[in-house]
């Protein structure tokens, strides 16, 4: 099966290349443009609805039992069939049964025991960059946290970690359309799914970590065993260059901004309303899709059974049917109900982790920089993740 | 339209349900105690209340993601334990008496 054109399209179509290199890096009038069409566009260069206002994104993602994702929520069919059967490419009984695994661990009752370390390796972390001052925000800054505190806990075998987030940021270059830039990804991630399938296998595993309970959910018969490989996945894939890049993003918007550094420097309780600004006005994951299980309507638009519909986070957080003034950075929004993590069933299962991650770490930067000088950056040119590779700054004491 | 009433701190308010959850309704008229850090997406237990009164059999069933979140509540749990998040609002529930949780995160 792969991606054609339903028969009978109607409502709004357009011709816009939403892959194109210029409009990943700087997507907001293209997203405009969709979202002024009306609620859904057809994207007629890659055969796919576009969801791109606020409330249409949340309705797909709130009704399951249309818009599934068992077909997968990637935007080609070959990659489609590779995670098939994980918790993000799953439904009803199933999807409860390895989310039921997969959220263990991640749990704000879970997680309450290690914000104490978290805490104290972000401030470790600061101390030791103030006094370099001149720093890669977007690997020295953001990688840490996520490589050295999260990869030990899903404890996964130390021979080949280090490739894990190169096969993490190409994994999601593989959720794309089939455009050059999936197809070069595709190579990379044969590595990747070699390494989950005979790796990340029990003795090999950490004792007690994250993994292991993948396979020990296995043994009780909670989890088919042979989904534990792309079960994998659900934590390689999504718990390093999503969070990495949103503290990249959060550098990047207080650099720009230091207005807005100096509000939460004299208010850090604004320190969580910033972040879900940050997570607001760049979703380190820009889009996923869904599968159109029956003929829908929504809003006079029919999108027929057999059609994909890609869900697009970055343009609905930007909506200004939603958000007013969507395009202003203001850290005392407190947006709570951004898309960045996604929202209905398969809402980020790594979301408090996250949190607990960029709040530590701004929580640390609070007292001590004054200001952050950016001289230059670098964007990832990437079929769905949002951030930076490179943010070379001056932490300013 | 239904109507809700939130008791916090033993005061009530009674409000026209015009959110599209329990949780939504609380933040649209600025119920003290609902946190909903997750924007509703039962992932984080700060939207917990109890539910005291009202049309009870118009609740949905708890779901499995409920369940493992009402197991992360900081304020004791109890049997009318609910995420008000996972409450949607219909004509149904109009008379829901909700009390919210003390403590939230």
């Amino acid at each position: 099966m792969t991606i054609t054109a339903p028969h009978g399209i109607t409502g709004p179509r357009s011709d816009l290349d939403v892959f194109l290199d210029s409009e990943l890096l700087d997507p907001w009038a293209g997203y405009r443009q969709l979202r002024d069409l009306g609620p859904v566009a057809f994207l007629d260069r890659y055969d796919m609805y576009a969801a791109t206002r606020y409330d249409a994104v949340t309705h797909v993602l709130r009704t399951p039992e249309v818009f599934v994702s068992s077909e997968g929520v990637m935007m080609n069919d070959e990659m489609n069939q590779v995670l098939r059967g994980n918790t993000l490419c799953s439904d009803g009984a199933a999807h409860d049964a390895s989310r039921s695994v997969i959220v263990k661990p991640l749990t704000p009752k879970a997680l309450r025991p290690l914000q104490e370390s978290i805490q104290v390796e972000a401030s470790t972390l600061v101390d030791r960059l103030v006094e370099r001052g001149r720093i890669d925000a977007a690997t020295e800054l953001a990688q840490h946290l996520p490589v050295a505190i999260v990869s030990n806990l899903v404890g996964l075998p130390e021979e080949g970690r280090e490739r894990m987030l190169v096969w993490a940021s190409e994994m999601f270059n593989c959720f794309g359309p089939m455009n050059d830039r999936t197809i070069n990804s595709f190579a990379v991630l044969g590595e990747m799914m070699e390494y989950a399938t005979t790796q990340a296998v029990p003795g090999k595993l950490k004792p007690g970590s994250w993994a292991e309970a993948i396979f020990d959910a296995a043994d009780r018969g909670d989890v088919e065993r042979d989904k534990c490989p792309v079960m994998m996945i659900d934590y390689m894939g999504p718990s390093l260059d999503t969070t990495i890049f949103a503290i990249g993003n959060a550098v990047w918007y207080f650099a720009k901004h230091p207005d807005q550094w100096d509000l939460v420097r004299e208010d850090p309780k604004l320190i969580p309303s910033a972040i879900n600004e940050v997570l607001r006005l760049e979703a380190p994951i820009q889009a996923f899709s869904r599968y159109v299980a029956v003929d829908h309507e929504y809003e006079g638009v029919i999108m027929p059974a057999g059609s994909r519909v890609i869900t697009y986070y970055g343009a609905g957080n930007r909506d200004e049917r939603h958000y007013p003034e969507p395009d202003r950075f203001d850290v005392r929004r407190n947006p709570t109900d951004h898309l960045g993590f996604g929202a209905g069933p398969h809402a980020c299962v790594g979301m408090n982790l996250a949190r607990m991650e960029m709040r530590a770490l701004f929580e640390s930067l609070v007292p001590v920089v004054k200001r952050f000088e950016l001289h230059s950056e670098q964007r990832a040119l990437h079929n769905v993740l949002r951030g930076f590779t490179s943010l070379d700054v001056t932490l300013h004491v | 339209m239904p109507q809700i009433t939130y008791i916090v701190d033993g005061a009530s308010t009674t409000v026209d349900a015009d959110g599209s959850s329990v949780m939504h309704t609380a933040l649209r008229h600025d119920i003290a105690g609902i946190v909903a850090e997750c924007g509703g997406n039962a992932m984080c237990a700060t939207c917990h209340v109890y539910v005291e009164n009202g049309p009870l059999a118009a609740l949905p069933a708890i779901s499995v993601a409920e369940e493992e979140m009402l197991e992360c509540t900081l304020s004791p749990r109890a049997e009318n334990s609910r995420l008000s998040c996972q409450l949607p609002v219909a004509p149904t529930i109009d008379g829901l008496v909700v009390r919210v949780a003390a403590e939230q995160a």
